[in-house]
């Protein structure tokens, strides 16, 4: 799937909010908002902390490993970028060193470079980049990597079985 | 604010409804559309044109339609207020909340709620190249702008795409699969095959769900709404008004108007995704209206997708936490189960309007008036009989005669429709409605 998405036919347009975001993007630094104040963290970087209000704002450099908390196999993109990659796979990834005190995740949705067979609720993956041609831009995506032994993993296809016949 | 009944409890009406075809390719503006609707909706209540002095639309994209000055001049009437909001599937709620508010405080007396869009051929949901025939666009750059800077470059656009995060949470949740949507998918359609104006009229059954091509998994082709050209109307006044006009008036016995999650993240970012919106307004939604879900004959629940009506009959209480899945099958919302869902077809089969296609359908479900194929429909003279066409939905109890094998000599039409809108668990509205 790496390298079939024609990026060149995505115009990003970072804006004060996300630019330090993007930014560090094309060092493969993965930035996450976090409040000076109270220390919330969240994702996407709106302007100001959920949780107190304070405009008093910094980054949080997270480690770049997740799990994924749902996904979608895309067959069908509106997006003339990604229709030579599809069917592809986008993960909603949570990511534990995020975590806030309050229960509150902080979860991106990126590519998952392996493809469906990999994808399932559960999954342990590590961040990777995709680069747009001639430097544009550079985009968080995942790669899966060991999910530690015992960790339940749902996937949609091993549920399809029901007993009772539909009415 | 939990109340027994608000103070607006049953004191505006729906006295009108009205609609264009559904089509892939209306060849119209959407304010020759519009009008025609408002047209038609004016007509169906027996009041004149002239005599509406506020109109209430929305667009989900800037310019998808034609907005209410252009409407007012053509249709060559003079206003007391125009309500242009943006949104989508969350607005038709809202626009009928305000009416309501508008007219309570005096500033006009009798509104066109409407909604236009040439939803196929012109601008469609998620910038989807509207084609005819063959025509191949040529790709331009996509722009990832404010909120799209977090989607459109991993690959998400389009409503199949933002909301499947939510319905494959749903379905990991509670243990849930493709058959339970296909469930919900046939029995929808099978509405739709008594209702002359639907786009898809065909019968399906579970195989054909299952062998639909994926469109964003857990999305298949047949859990997705109609994409179609179309626009609706109500015409929403008084009750002292609604009491001597054409039809028999439908009252608004209260709702919520568009209340959401709180959340940066879209859904996404909520501890439980499939915690909505519904759960946080239950209480307001039946408290304005001074009921509770056992005393609702019909719902309509938003059906953009097929998970989505499971996610609101959970949030409203009329099923359990976790059991919306199941409910949707074993016939339960069928045209004569314990809850008849969405008995137009819904947007899956009957078509998309962004949700106005439920209060019409509400209004016409209640007045015992269901464009159907009975031929005395107008006039409420239905067979009650799905063999022979009639999609007119009966009261509970009579259902419930019906089920026991009891005869039901003169049956009666619903007398009280819930209707949720929305499109996910982000934001929404409710609509309480009686004859």
């Amino acid at each position: 799937m790496q390298g079939t998405v024609d990026y060149s036919l995505i115009a990003l347009q970072p804006d004060p909010d996300s630019e330090e975001f993007w930014a560090a993007a094309r060092e493969q630094r993965l930035l996450v908002r976090a409040c000076s104040d109270c220390g919330q963290r969240w994702y996407p970087p709106a302007p100001l902390c959920p949780r107190c209000r304070s405009f008093n704002l910094e980054w949080h450099e997270a480690e770049g490993r997740g799990v994924i908390a749902s996904y979608v196999v895309v067959a069908h993109s509106v997006l003339p970028a990604f229709r030579p990659a599809a069917p592809y796979v986008v993960a909603l990834v949570e990511l534990p060193d995020c975590a806030n005190e309050d229960g509150e995740p902080v979860r991106l949705a990126g590519l998952l470079l392996d493809g469906e067979e990999a994808a399932g609720v559960g999954v342990a993956v590590e961040v990777a980049w995709e680069e747009a041609p001639d430097g544009a831009y550079t985009v968080p995506a995942w790669r899966a990597v060991a999910t530690p032994e015992g960790a339940p993993v749902w996937r949609l296809d091993a549920e399809l079985e029901r007993s009772e016949a539909p009415a | 604010m939990v109340r027994s009944g608000s103070g607006l409890r049953d004191r505006y009406c729906i006295v009108g409804v009205g609609e264009t075809e559904y089509s892939r390719w209306s060849g119209r503006t959407t304010l020759s559309m519009a009008c025609e609707a408002i047209v038609t909706a004016a007509a169906d209540a027996g009041i004149a044109v002239d005599e509406i002095d506020g109109l209430a639309s929305h667009q989900a994209t800037a310019g998808d339609s034609c907005g209410n000055a252009e409407v007012a001049s053509a249709l060559g009437i003079r206003t007391n207020m125009g309500v242009d909001i943006l949104g989508g599937g969350n607005s038709i709620g809202q626009l009928v909340a305000q009416s309501i508010a508008l007219i309570e405080a005096g500033y006009c007396e009798t509104v066109a709620v409407w909604r236009s869009m040439n939803g196929r051929s012109g601008l469609r949901m998620g910038g989807g190249a509207a084609t005819r025939g063959g025509e191949a666009p040529r790709p331009q750059p996509v722009a990832a702008a404010g909120r799209g800077q977090y989607q459109v470059p991993f690959g998400i656009r389009g409503a199949p795409t933002i909301y499947a995060f939510e319905a494959m949470s749903y379905l990991q949740r509670y243990g849930y699969n493709t058959l339970h949507m296909a469930d919900l998918a046939v029995t929808q359609r099978f509405a739709a095959t008594l209702n002359p104006k639907a786009t898809r009229r065909e019968a399906i059954s579970i195989d054909d769900h299952q062998n639909s091509r994926w469109i964003a998994k857990p999305f298949r082709l047949l859990d997705c709404c109609q994409e179609n050209d179309v626009a609706g109307a109500l015409i929403v006044t008084s009750a002292e008004r609604a009491a001597d006009l054409e039809q028999p008036p439908v009252y608004i016995m209260g709702g919520c108007a568009r209340a959401s999650t709180h959340n940066p993240s879209w859904t996404w970012g909520r501890p439980d995704m499939t915690e909505g919106w519904g759960k946080f307004v239950r209480e307001r939604s039946f408290g304005s209206a001074g009921i509770g879900p056992e005393d609702v004959d019909i719902v309509t629940m938003y059906d953009n997708f097929t998970t989505t009506p499971m996610m609101y009959l959970e949030a409203f209480g009329f099923c359990g936490e976790g059991e919306g899945g199941d409910f949707v099958g074993g016939g339960r919302i069928h045209l004569d189960g314990e809850l008849p869902q969405n008995t137009n077809g819904g947007q899956l089969s009957e078509g998309y309007a962004h949700g106005i296609g439920y209060l019409i359908e509400s209004a016409r479900q209640l007045r015992g008036r269901t464009d159907d194929l009975c031929a005395g429909w107008r006039q409420g003279e239905h067979t009650y009989d799905r063999a022979l066409g009639c999609r007119q939905a009966l009261a509970r109890e009579d259902r419930r005669r019906r089920a026991r094998g009891e005869p039901v000599e003169h049956p009666s039409p619903p007398s009280v429709a819930f209707c949720a809108g929305g499109g996910g668990a982000q934001q929404g509205w409710t609509v309480v409605l009686r004859r």
